[in-house]
């Protein structure tokens, strides 16, 4: 028993590693950086801009809502990438042939992005903090780096969902592009939820990051453990029903791919 | 000569058109993201308790995101496919220059640009009742030229980049927002701090798209328009030149080395 969990951890944190190796360790820190934190920045600087001009008053919202977005695109965006290139370089079937336990495996795939994902938002958190001037006088930071931590965490759910469409379809990562700009609407980055149709007010309730977000505003606004119990309480059901959702419909993958032999064909 | 030239353009335009026709992609670039960008920018207009967004700039401008997403990512990933599939030391090879290959590719990525254009015109006419009353035509029309030339010179001079080695394919993608920030694809450069409006003036999009906005908007003023359009062709003409220069350099440089496919 204690074998197996000793061998499911080495494997889990072999993923891990192997997973941060396989995405950066070529890149320089500037490509690294730039890629974190570059496109983040001059997008939310383009909705600043568009706010101002549409006479939008509270560009805060949109610095903070897009900083928080930074660790929800890397769990979906980064964990979909991992799980789409081993189709990519041919070393799927290495990957499935293997004797090696899915779940450690899955999961170990994520732990990366989720890490970085969490150290990148809190960076992203100090530098629009200095460049904005946010009061950060009220924070509760421990709070905060929760929720900003909770965010990345169920957003790897969503990124385990699209990854495991993209060994199905050539069009898996256009899918997963298309949903992260779909997210700029959908999940109060921008503006409040109230501001969008009710339809897409039920359909940002059924996705991860709408209430860690929410979440996340109030803690930077000095709140304690029973204002956001509620939301974070909800961010972790949502979250994960989106990671089994992913895990099964990653191993309905599998079991289909070694029925019929195709996965690589596709 | 010119009869071979004439088909060479007319069939790498429809091999370029065939790929993005064909790829879901395109659909993303051309028509879904345009449309986020669109929706964003009305919502924060309703956000901010506006009853209709302003159309040339939230619903045409979203139609330019289009335009420059779809030329920046589809010059990118013309070459980086080209050195995937193992193409590119083969065009490099070839009697046709890569430059003139890759002047053709961007002039089709370009005008393939027009129809997310197209669409949110379109959308903002059908959809939104946008007026064309008062709207300076011929104005409006010189600029759109002008904007695709200045297009077509940052599509070719960044196409050289990626030539010379496929880390500058990182680089290049990330123009993609600080482009469309500084040229104020969503919004007028007078929103701009003026340290940023200076910036801004080194990109020639920035002075073609800014006379069709104003042209759109009604404004007539010949001196205007001609100073942007005469400034509009003076960078473009400048980045040509640059690329020109460039080109020389990128062609030697790999055929030098011997190293397109491990740069």
């Amino acid at each position: 028993m204690i074998q197996s969990l000793v061998h499911s951890l080495r494997v889990y944190l072999a993923e891990a590693w192997l997973s941060y190796h396989g995405r950066f360790a070529i890149t320089s820190p500037f490509g690294y950086i730039a890629s974190k934190l570059g496109f983040p920045f001059f997008l939310m600087l383009f909705f600043i801009f568009m706010g101002k001009f549409v006479g939008y008053t509270n560009p805060l919202y949109i610095v903070i809502g897009n900083v928080l977005l930074i660790p929800a695109a890397n769990g979906l965006g980064g964990v979909t990438l991992a799980i789409r290139d081993e189709r990519q370089w041919g070393t799927l079937s290495y990957v499935l042939g293997s004797p090696a336990p899915r779940m450690p495996i899955f999961l170990g795939r994520a732990f990366y992005y989720i890490l970085d994902g969490f150290v990148t938002a809190l960076l992203g958190l100090a530098i629009a903090a200095g460049i904005f001037h946010l009061d950060l006088s009220q924070v509760n930071f421990l709070l905060l780096m929760v929720c900003i931590f909770l965010v990345a965490v169920t957003s790897s759910g969503l990124g385990f969902l699209f990854g495991s469409i993209s060994l199905v379809s050539r069009d898996g990562w256009m899918i997963t592009t298309t949903f992260i700009s779909a997210l700029y609407i959908l999940v109060g980055v921008n503006f409040p939820i109230e501001s969008l149709p009710v339809v897409l007010q039920k359909v940002a309730y059924g996705l991860p990051l709408t209430r860690g977000i929410l979440a996340a505003r109030l803690a930077l606004d000095g709140a304690g453990w029973n204002a956001i119990s509620r939301l974070v309480a909800g961010e972790v059901l949502v979250g994960a029903i989106y990671i089994l959702a992913g895990y099964l419909c990653f191993r309905l993958i599998e079991k289909r791919s070694m029925a019929s032999g195709t996965l690589d064909a596709i | 000569m010119s009869r071979l030239r004439w088909g060479l353009i007319k069939r790498q335009m429809v091999v370029q058109l065939q790929v993005a026709t064909l790829n879901l992609y395109s659909l993303g670039l051309f028509v879904i993201q345009p449309a986020v960008f669109i929706a964003v920018g009305m919502l924060l207009s309703h956000a901010a308790g506006n009853a209709m967004p302003d159309l040339v700039y939230s619903v045409v401008g979203g139609g330019i995101m289009g335009m420059w997403s779809g030329l920046v990512f589809s010059s990118t990933y013309d070459i980086a496919g080209d050195r995937y599939n193992g193409m590119l030391e083969l065009i490099v090879g070839s009697p046709t220059s890569l430059a003139t290959v890759e002047a053709i590719r961007t002039l089709t990525n370009v005008l393939s640009g027009l129809f997310s254009l197209s669409l949110a015109f379109i959308t903002s006419l059908a959809i939104f009742g946008y007026s064309l009353h008062g709207v300076n035509f011929w104005g409006a029309g010189i600029s759109l030229l002008l904007l695709l030339f200045a297009m077509w010179c940052m599509g070719v001079f960044l196409a050289n980049f990626i030539a010379w080695s496929r880390i500058s394919t990182w680089f290049v993608d990330y123009l993609e927002m600080p482009i469309a920030f500084l040229c104020g694809f969503m919004y007028p450069i007078r929103v701009l701090p003026g340290w940023l409006q200076i910036l801004s003036g080194a990109i020639p999009i920035r002075w073609a798209l800014q006379a069709m906005n104003e042209s759109l908007l009604g404004n007539r003023d010949l001196t205007f328009l001609a100073t942007h359009w005469a400034i509009a062709i003076g960078i473009s003409l400048i980045f040509l030149a640059i690329t020109r220069w460039l080109q020389v350099k990128v062609h030697d440089s790999i055929r030098l080395s011997g190293e397109l496919s491990s740069i």
